[in-house]
């Protein structure tokens, strides 16, 4: 196993079996919080991920594949391509982002940490990735935070082909981006810049 | 310079003397917090019964007279209103009295900047807890030199809730340190954990500990009310760290006072292997020394405000105000 990535709250691991590449993504301990609380966290995320990323799949929303699934760590298929914040960013990217959004959005899912360093580009279409944030909802306050967040991340011209897409391809697309209209509205949001 | 900072936007009025960056005297007075919690006019009451003695004892303090002064700066907000007019009228007073230039300070860049400065940090990720606030900040260029936030609240302050919960417990006094003492030797309960991101909720914890009380020992509940909270802050906290790349971690405000909290800080920079820095307590506290350091700083770039533009907010954002320096 070789580590390839060290995010806040998870190690990725490289891994090979069967003569196939994996990725592993484990859950690593805090020690500045206590052990309960700890093993809370770590447990209750890898299986809100692990169920995110199964349904996701199942209606047909591009991630990678769940191959295995332990109590702290996901073993899922290793995707061969680039991250998007480091990738030449286009309209049509974003394009397919809208609409894979429209679609998990319309299905009860929100990612809840949708930007450019979680969407991976694969033979030039966009895979969603890391799902530790994710939940099961149809508000549209949750949903309009994904958006939010991606409008936050990128030039104006590229958020407006992810939201057009996402309101030609969304049955709740107008409740949506009008929620979202309100929420930057709030002061809280308005210098926020998230890069 | 001389300059004379006044504080009073919650339960302190606080008077502070900073010269070239030190601060030479850091006197206050405190509002005491009974049953019914803080209410605005009443505290208000206070303050100007204090401002006067507090404003002479700085004075006395630093060893200097009020002719002596070069500069003088107040609390221009965030904080309850009835109270951040108390020492506004008094700085005014004093500056047209005296005929020195005036400044409004931002609280929180106060609290910030004083942490910075004896926190020995240049451009850390500073998590700013207090009653009314709790939030990320970290320094930023554009448009102007100020602190963005990173993350926040969804809903009140940590120090709003752990106040709220030793009302409801029954611990006296009714605030954070008071919830400190009774966690010792508790165990951990379940209790609501939210964070989303950066950002973080402080209700739902609270209203679960408030139904709990009188059913679990005060000690485990009280333990496990600042282990939940303090957790959120750090994770988010944590993100912010990476998110950013930055390569030093701050607390201040209020609850930074809490040894725990700084515990469990110090244990996540040194797993990222980054420094943690923060001030001594007189400067976590609400305090008019801060005030000065910050106002002192913003005098010697020649920004002054005009005696009739003195104005107070009560929501004054910590990203609209101008960080001097640079």
């Amino acid at each position: 196993m070789k580590l390839i990535a060290k995010g806040a709250e998870a190690c990725i691991y490289s891994l090979s079996a069967f003569g196939k590449e994996f990725v592993l993504k484990r859950r690593e301990r805090k020690d500045y919080r206590v052990p309960e609380l700890d093993l809370r966290l770590r447990a209750e995320r890898t299986r809100s991920e692990a169920r995110t990323m199964l349904r996701l799949h199942a209606i047909g929303v591009r991630v990678p594949g769940l191959i295995a699934l332990g109590k702290f760590s996901i073993c899922m298929e290793k995707l061969e391509g680039m991250l998007l914040k480091d990738t030449q960013k286009t309209g049509g990217i974003f394009t397919e982002v809208g609409k894979a959004l429209a679609l998990m959005h319309d299905n009860g899912t929100v990612h809840g940490d949708l930007t450019p360093a979680n969407v991976m580009i694969c033979n030039s279409l966009p895979y969603l990735i890391d799902f530790g944030l994710s939940s099961f909802t149809n508000g549209a306050e949750d949903k309009a935070m994904d958006l939010l967040l991606m409008k936050r991340a990128v030039s104006s011209r590229l958020y407006k082909s992810l939201e057009e897409a996402y309101l030609t391809n969304s049955r709740t697309g107008k409740e949506v981006i009008l929620r979202l209209a309100d929420v930057e509205k709030r002061g809280r949001y308005q210098n926020r810049n998230l890069e | 310079m001389l300059v004379l900072g006044l504080e009073s936007s919650a339960h302190t009025f606080g008077a502070g003397i900073s010269d070239g960056g030190k601060i030479l005297a850091n006197e206050k007075a405190m509002y005491k917090i009974g049953a019914t919690g803080m209410i605005p006019a009443e505290v208000a009451e206070t303050h100007v019964e204090n401002a006067e003695g507090v404003i002479s004892a700085a004075l006395e303090k630093a060893g200097i007279l009020p002719s002596d002064l070069e500069g003088i700066c107040y609390t221009a907000g965030p904080g309850m209103g009835p109270c951040l007019q108390v020492a506004q009228i008094a700085a005014r007073a004093l500056a047209s009295k005296l005929k020195i230039r005036i400044v409004g300070v931002n609280h929180c860049v106060a609290h910030a900047e004083i942490t910075r400065e004896m926190g020995r940090l240049s451009d850390p990720i500073m998590l700013y807890v207090s009653g009314g606030n709790s939030q990320i900040l970290a320094l930023s260029e554009r448009p102007f030199r100020h602190y963005s936030v990173i993350g926040e609240t969804f809903d009140i302050g940590v120090g709003n809730m752990l106040d709220n919960f030793a009302r409801a417990a029954n611990l006296f006094p009714a605030w954070g340190s008071s919830v400190e003492k009774a966690s010792a030797g508790g165990r951990y309960l379940e209790l609501p954990y939210t964070v989303k991101g950066m950002d973080f909720s402080f209700t739902g914890l609270l209203t679960r500990a408030t139904e709990l009380t009188g059913k679990v020992p005060v000690n485990d509940l009280s333990y496990s009310v600042q282990e939940t909270a303090f957790s959120e802050l750090c994770e988010a906290t944590e993100r912010a760290i990476l998110l950013k790349g930055k390569k030093e971690i701050g607390v201040c405000g209020g609850v930074a006072q809490n040894s725990r909290l700084r515990q469990m800080l110090q244990s996540m920079a040194s797993e990222q292997g980054i420094r943690f820095g923060f001030a001594p307590n007189e400067y976590n506290a609400d305090n008019g020394g801060m005030i000065a350091f910050a106002g002192e700083r913003l005098l010697s770039e020649g920004i002054s405000w005009k005696l009739g533009e003195c104005r107070i907010s009560q929501r004054y954002r910590v990203d609209s105000a101008y960080v001097p320096g640079g």
